[in-house]
């Protein structure tokens, strides 16, 4: 890889994931620069260009857009690390899912993800390597009731993910995803507090992941130091089975 | 190429006319098949538009360097 500052782009920065990644790498790795993919909500990834000026930039995206994607790597540069974060729920019963519901999740969830890496993969095969991490979730591993599309999302990124790590291996280009539970700050909103309370239970830590404890695990992903380790998807669920 | 693709084999042992791709080939498959366009790109400056054509040029040596040839780019 280049000897240039590590140049990053994680979607969806404005969310409590997103923001958490963005926040670790820039904290952690003083010599990065941090691209905060955004839509129209924008308020907490601002503060983080505010915080880390030279550092931290907004990069409007959306990530459904293929042109989108070009004007973004344009803006970046050589990027050297991709994390599709960005995602969305949209929960119902499957005989009341209306197809919009259907697609609309698996566009945000899976179709972007397709576009993301096919921008990122140019840049990276010139620099000769770099590291896509995408943001699956335990929802691939033990689909619920209620997110067939969701799920079906996130289990169709872990097999992207590991189809395009043969594609990329030669080329010193890592992917791979993690699959996170629960995490604080990132509930479904339309949890009751008893439910809340039933899922912690059940959770053999009895609490949620801390969106630091993700993202430190993405920060190891992008690393140098996982540089043999390609197409694995790793579940982050305090201990849920 | 050999280092680029990290061939097991010395570039000496790649004839300029054998062809790259196929069974009687040096046994290049499709993911070096995009290194190799990647690669010409960042070298030559010859953009590869589409498979047709990578078909043709891509063939072997000779054809690559043909290619780079007739567009001025040698």
């Amino acid at each position: 890889m280049s000897d240039d500052p590590r140049r990053i782009l994680i979607t969806g920065a404005n969310g409590t994931l997103g923001h958490a990644t963005a926040l670790y790498f820039l904290e952690r790795d003083p010599a990065c620069l941090v691209f905060l993919g955004v839509r129209e909500r924008r308020d907490r990834a601002q503060v983080l260009v505010t915080e880390f000026p030279g550092r931290a930039f907004l990069c409007p995206l959306e990530t459904m857009s293929a042109e989108s994607w070009a004007a973004a790597m344009n803006q970046i540069g050589p990027l050297s690390v991709l994390i599709n974060n960005a995602g969305c729920h949209d929960d119902a019963l499957l005989a009341n899912m209306t197809q919009a519901q259907w697609s609309g999740v698996l566009d945000v969830n899976l179709n972007a993800v397709f576009l993301g890496c096919q921008a990122a993969l140019q840049p990276m095969m010139r620099l000769r390597g770099g590291r896509i991490v995408n943001i699956a979730s335990l929802s691939a591993l033990h689909p619920p009731a209620g997110q067939t599309n969701y799920a079906a999302a996130k289990a169709g990124v872990l097999a992207l993910t590991q189809s395009l790590a043969k594609e990329t291996a030669r080329m010193g280009i890592t992917v791979n995803a993690v699959c996170p539970g629960h995490i604080e700050g990132a509930l479904p909103t339309d949890w009751s507090e008893e439910q809340i309370k039933a899922v912690r239970r059940a959770t053999p830590m009895r609490r949620f992941a801390r969106p630091d404890e993700i993202a430190a695990v993405v920060f190891f992903l992008a690393s140098a130091e996982a540089s043999y380790m390609t197409g694995t998807s790793l579940k982050l669920d305090g201990g849920l089975v | 190429m050999a280092s680029e693709l990290m061939l097991e084999i010395d570039a000496g042992e790649i004839a300029d006319d054998k062809p790259l791709f196929g069974p009687e080939g040096i046994g290049l498959d499709s993911v070096d098949a995009l290194q190799l366009v990647v690669a010409i790109e960042k070298h030559f400056k010859l953009k590869i538009g589409d498979q047709t054509q990578a078909r043709e040029i891509l063939h072997s040596v000779d054809s690559i360097a043909k290619a780079i040839e007739e567009a001025g780019l040698a």
